[in-house]
């Protein structure tokens, strides 16, 4: 075995989340679910929710999680989650990782009661939400989570309302910690799962995963883009702990949003005239109160 | 068939994954790209791969022998390389060049404190090749033959080796101990040295072309040219390699109290520069400005740290002097105009506009020529000998390199022909064809992704302060820490080759990204890749290139 | 220990008895008491479980599947819109095969909202593939829940032991509670076969895709039919440990004898028994079949039962709208085609959202079907209420 990278120190690949799954090429879910299940380690249990990620990682007879998975609902990961919580400490078992997982529409819509309930109540359960900004898995549909002058298949003129915002309202249930992170920084991502799991209760953490297909960029963007998102302060990074934003992560060098928005098909309309829509300045003025409310 | 199971709940360490590699229309490739350190080279010197070697093992032996396949005289050139590898680092574009030339005198100087060897590659053979001149293009002919068994013998004119790099450098660039201990080392190959014998006046040309299998000529350009200025003959007019060349031959040289230097070339200089060590105020004369100087910026630097006066857009006119020694110059002002055939501004003298600069001493170093006395050879322009791609001379098995071929160069880029000859002699005397493979392309600032390299400060030499400078001949820059060198090696991006980030490893989504146990660091599975180039993207050297599944 | 006690809190009793590990549940009347009892029995220490309050009754039958699914006991109790808005997870249990045992506390389905009882709720999910016992009586909800954990377990589906909302739930009736000791004889502690934990790591509820599917169902279908064996050894074994007749598949009263039989589920059949003595004294010879495992549906005991019987009808407190009566439907299958012929198997839907069934209306039933069949007919329906047009 040859030495393992010494920029890999402290990061985990262990392939918990195997090949052989059914995503498309350059998945930014896929890639978040497998930096999710190595951070976690073989003693966790995945409930995860029906969507792109469970369709394309565990179909019979070949799934591609090596831990424990759990599937029955689109909405209701939260709060099956809560049962097996519920279960081991009935049985006295444990301790064990229990992580919720689900895309942006079963968490911050047909989901979203679970989600709250299994929060107020203090399970000790992680819910990562797989942010890819719309429903991907039945064909690019917008969720409340689809950006402001996003296309997608049921608007198809552009989304006209601001993404819900899934971490904030996650911690105004008073739980006990909450982040934000991206698939390009593997290892601040792995540090938070790491983090969330040593604290008792329910955590709330929010990926952004690049969709390939849904976004119109081609695979080998995804992690390009989350750059993009994070420095044009259109995915603020940061962590809410006991209810106080902290370790925000400050944007190196401010990157205009039309940079973002140009690689990906699904804002090609914003510039189909040569010059940029005005839902670009509007975008850009999202952009800009991120910053200045995360002071990015 | 396996049958179903109870709620179709599966054993998860059963699975056998199903293969998405069939989805691939693109295959990452691992490529090893030429570096533009490496491709600017002109010792061909394996840059990055000693880099990288101390970057990641810490290794400076093991980076000496990297250093060495291609280069004897690494503490050298680490020493007196212009260092053509940091104008090309892609680093340039991103924060300032890896200071490649201080980690090659790192490298050389360690391997002359632990005495490391040259290794022969093959047992010997018997063929013999004569060497002319030992400078370091004849140095280095010599090196590669040696190493590859053949016998060798140098020819050398002077009394000691080492030809430009022992009479025409200064010893406070290069201390004559190093140049000393490096040749020691390639002479234990068991090259033959002959001192004394200037080929083509005590022994002739063809007796070598009879008695050896081939003949290499690394004779450089000796001989000072002079410009032409009334008055050069009387006493203390020197050109700038006779000056040099005396002084490094430890003679006593009266320099005067004013010493003035024509030219703007390195020779020039070293001269200005040894001559204020020797306790001259000096002046350079040049008839056009800094920006046109051909000298290394860094020399010219140095030389004004040393307050050594240049007087820019200054012709010499007249040497004045008074009974057969110079009292002083007689020079004009020029003006520059438009471009020449050099492509530098043309100086035009204004009229009655000439001064006279008082000197006890006036050093031409106005160019150089090869000395062709007694060898007969076909030149380019009467100039430099003329020499194919294979730098083999007009005389059949009479192969030539370095400054007698390419004119004024560089030490590396002597060193560098001298591998070259030494290749075509080896298919000469073996009468094969030298199949050259084709280098990768080079990569380019723009085909990195920078965004994983950090920012860092380059690594600064320490050259001694002004007032220790100016009373010996010491070495300018002490000996570098070797700690600051391996973190100034880390600075390397190491273009075109895989230097173990793991982003590939980390970032593919399919975990087709395997850690390698054959060659390389990564792998990739192709029974699960899918193509999607996500690696090759983030790949920050571009070692991973996406290619067209076949 | 024979008890005056009301009929959500005997339940409360003996499911606390079965010792569940997790109870999760969301109130809905009439099922709110039942799960007040087991909340104030894990509340005063008497049970150790997690007894978890969720914010639907989708997340409580979610919360009993993630429970069952890593390995407890797990137990949930719901009616109507409750049971409606779980039918999604329901299927799921099914599916997956969790031994999860539930209440159905029985109530009518909006619109309009009414919260009295008929059997329209279960019969909503009785596709699901779950395992349905009817209670007559609280003693028999009592005693089915015990059961229904031994079967749920010994089969690995699910059970929903339906009982009729207010008049059994809200009732006091005297219920012979068993020993905690007598219950844990009788019950085995529950041994999973298929559960997520780390040390064995499984994947489950994963999706079937065509080359699956069938087969799934199939099995699921199987096991139902297959469950009718365990449903019959646990009510045997039930009798003997505790002395009483209590579940299995079918009852019946003045059958042997009987000219008109009524089939029915319930605690409707008590007032039907009555009419019966009463009929019977009046030289009338009706008899009674009470079904007590809906699901799997007992088709052969019903044929048997009834082969010989010419008149039959049909009671039930559920429609299949644009259809008729279900359970009609279900008796009338149950007879193979050849043998249907001349057999008149009448239709009478009652009770619907708490209307009461009086003996009149059951002596109005068998007396019609006396002189002729009835296709399908509303009992007791208030024909002064309806405007034609409105139809």
């Amino acid at each position: 075995m040859r030495e393992q990278s010494k920029y890999l120190e402290g990061v985990d690949k262990k392939d918990l989340f195997a090949s052989g799954h059914r995503a498309c090429g350059g998945c930014g879910q896929a890639l978040a679910a497998r930096l999710v299940a190595d951070a976690a380690g073989e003693n966790t249990i995945a409930c995860v929710a029906t969507g792109c990620l469970e369709v394309f990682s565990g179909p019979y007879p070949d799934p591609s999680w090596r831990i424990p998975f759990l599937h029955s609902l689109f909405e209701n990961a939260a709060a099956v989650a809560s049962g097996v919580d519920a279960a081991y400490k009935a049985l006295k078992k444990g301790p064990v990782n229990i992580i919720a997982q689900g895309g942006d529409g079963s968490t911050a819509d047909i989901g979203l009661q679970s989600i709250s309930g299994m929060f107020e109540r203090g399970h000790n359960v992680l819910y990562v939400c797989y942010d890819n900004e719309a429903y991907m898995n039945t064909g690019v549909q917008r969720s409340s989570f689809t950006p402001y002058g996003a296309w997608t298949s049921t608007t198809p003129t552009g989304n006209t309302t601001r993404k819900k915002n899934m971490p904030m309202l996650a911690a105004d249930h008073g739980i006990p910690y909450v982040a934000t992170a991206t698939v390009d920084d593997f290892r601040d991502l792995q540090l938070k799962i790491r983090k969330a799991l040593t604290i008792v209760g329910p955590k709330y953490i929010h990926i952004l995963a690049p969709c390939p297909l849904g976004w119109g960029h081609h695979g080998e963007l995804t992690v390009e883009i989350c750059r993009l998102a994070k420095d044009t302060g259109l995915f603020p990074v940061y962590e809410i702990v006991d209810g106080k934003v902290t370790n925000v992560k400050k944007i190196p060098a401010k990157v205009a949003v039309e940079e973002y928005l140009k690689p990906q098909g699904r804002f090609k309309h914003l510039f189909k005239k040569g010059v940029p829509a005005k839902e670009v300045d509007e975008i850009q003025e999202i952009a800009n109160q991120n910053i200045e409310r995360f002071n990015l | 068939m396996e049958k179903l199971p109870l709620g179709l709940a599966l054993d998860l360490r059963k699975v056998v994954p199903y293969e998405t590699g069939s989805w691939r229309t693109l295959l990452p490739v691992n490529i090893m790209q030429t570096p533009p350190c490496n491709h600017g080279c002109p010792a061909g010197n394996d840059i990055r791969g000693f880099l990288r070697t101390l970057a990641e093992k810490k290794d400076y032996e093991e980076a000496w022998h990297v250093l060495t396949r291609t280069n004897p005289l690494p503490a050298i050139c680490g020493r007196v390389c212009p260092h053509p590898c940091e104008d090309g680092c892609n680093r340039r574009d991103f924060d300032s060049p890896v200071a490649i030339n201080s980690a090659e005198r790192a490298v050389g100087d360690y391997g002359l404190e632990e005495n490391l060897e040259h290794k022969k590659l093959i047992a010997a053979r018997k063929e013999k090749v004569a060497v002319v001149g030992s400078g370091p293009a004849g140095l280095s002919c010599a090196f590669h033959l040696a190493k590859r068994g053949f016998q060798v013998k140098i020819f050398e004119a002077y009394g000691e080796p080492g030809g430009m790099m022992r009479y025409g450098i200064p010893s406070y660039r290069l201390p004559n101990y190093i140049l000393r201990q490096e040749l020691d080392n390639i002479m234990k190959l068991g090259i033959e040295l002959e001192c004394n014998i200037k080929v083509g006046v005590n022994i002739p040309m063809d007796q070598l072309i009879q008695h050896y299998d081939a003949v290499f000529m690394g004779i450089g350009a000796q001989r000072g040219l002079l410009i032409d200025v009334p008055g050069q003959d009387a006493g203390n007019v020197f050109s700038g390699v006779e000056f040099l060349r005396e002084v490094n031959s430890g003679k006593y040289v009266d320099v005067g109290k004013d010493v003035v230097v024509i030219g703007g070339g390195n020779t020039a200089m070293d001269c200005a520069r040894v001559a204020k060590r020797l306790g001259a105020n000096v002046s350079v004369v040049y008839r056009r400005t800094r920006v046109e100087m051909p000298a290394i910026t860094a020399e010219i630097d140095e030389a004004m740290e040393e307050r050594i006066m240049f007087r820019y857009h200054t012709n010499p006119v007249k040497i004045i002097s008074d009974d057969d020694k110079v009292v002083g110059i007689l020079c004009v002002q020029m003006e520059l105009k438009e471009p020449d055939a050099s492509g530098r501004a043309r100086p035009v003298p204004i009229a009655g506009s000439e001064s006279v600069i008082p000197a006890d001493m006036v050093i031409l170093a106005t160019g150089q020529a090869v000395d062709y006395d007694g060898i007969e050879v076909h030149t380019r322009d009467n100039k430099w000998i003329s020499a194919n791609e294979d730098l083999m001379t007009s005389i059949e098995g009479v192969f030539a390199g370095g400054d007698a071929v390419l004119g004024l160069e560089t030490v590396s880029a002597a060193i560098g022909q001298g591998t070259r000859a030494a290749s075509a002699i080896e298919d000469y005397v073996d009468g094969s064809v030298e199949s050259r493979l084709a280098s990768p392309p080079v990569i380019y600032s723009k085909d990195l992704n920078t965004y994983y390299y950090q920012k860092t400060r380059r690594f600064q030499k320490e050259a001694l302060p002004i007032h220790m400078r100016l009373k010996h001949f010491k070495e300018l820059y002490p000996a570098l820490d070797p700690e600051a060198i391996i973190d100034e090696a880390e600075r390397c991006f190491s273009c075109g080759l895989c230097f173990n980030c793991g982003n590939c490893f980390m970032y593919c989504p399919d975990n087709a990204v395997k850690i390698s146990e054959k060659a390389g660091l990564y792998e990739f599975d192709l029974d699960f890749c899918k193509g999607c180039g996500l690696c090759a993207k983030e790949c920050p050297c571009r070692y991973i290139q996406m290619t067209l599944e076949k | 220990m024979l008890k005056q006690i009301e009929g959500s809190h005997a339940v409360a009793h003996v499911v606390a008895q079965c010792r569940p590990n997790v109870i999760s549940a969301y109130p809905i009347t009439p099922q709110t008491h039942i799960v007040e009892g087991l909340a104030d029995i894990v509340g005063a220490g008497q049970l150790d479980a997690e007894f978890i309050n969720v914010e639907s009754e989708f997340s409580a039958a979610s919360v009993v599947l993630g429970a069952s699914a890593a390995g407890a006991r797990a137990y949930t109790a719901t009616s109507s819109q409750g049971l409606l808005l779980m039918s999604e997870v329901i299927y799921c249990i099914a599916g997956m095969r969790l031994p999860i045992v539930m209440t159905c506390a029985n109530r009518a389905i909006s619109a309009p909202l009414s919260i009295w009882n008929d059997h329209q709720d279960s019969m909503a999910v009785r596709d699901a593939g779950w395992i349905q016992l009817h209670a007559e009586d609280n003693q028999e909800a009592s005693d089915l829940h015990i059961q229904a954990f031994k079967i749920a377990e010994q089969t690995f589906l699910p059970v929903m032991v339906c009982m009729d909302g207010f008049i059994l739930t809200h009732a006091y009736e005297p219920v012979d509670l068993p020993e905690q000791k007598e219950v844990d004889d009788f019950l085995p502690t529950f041994k999973p076969r298929h559960i997520v934990d780390p040390r064995w790591p499984r994947g489950i509820g994963l999706f079937a895709d065509p080359r699956f599917y069938m087969e799934t169902r199939y099995i699921l279908h199987r096991a139902l039919e297959k469950s009718e064996e365990t449903i019959k050894e646990v009510s045997s074994e039930f009798a003997k440990a505790f002395g009483r007749e209590s579940g299995g598949f079918i009852k019946t009263y003045k059958l042997e004898e009987a000219d008109v039989v009524v089939v029915s589920m319930g605690s409707v059949v008590g007032t039907i028994k009555e009419l019966i003595d009463q009929l019977e004294e009046e030289g009338k010879k009706v008899g009674l079949l009470q079904i007590c495992s809906y699901r799997p549906f007992p088709r052969k005991e019903v044929y048997r039962a009834l082969k010989d019987k010419m008149n039959i009808v049909v009671l039930e407190k559920c429609i299949s709208l644009g259809r008729g009566g279900i359970l009609a439907s279900d008796v009338r299958w149950s007879f193979p085609r050849a043998e249907k012929k001349d057999r008149d198997i009448s239709s009478f839907v009652a009770g619907l959202g708490g209307r009461n069934i009086s003996i009149d209306d059951l002596r109005y039933m068998v007396e019609k079907v006396e002189k002729e069949p009835v296709e399908f007919e509303f009992l007791g329906l208030r024909t002064e209420l309806i405007a034609e047009k409105e139809m």
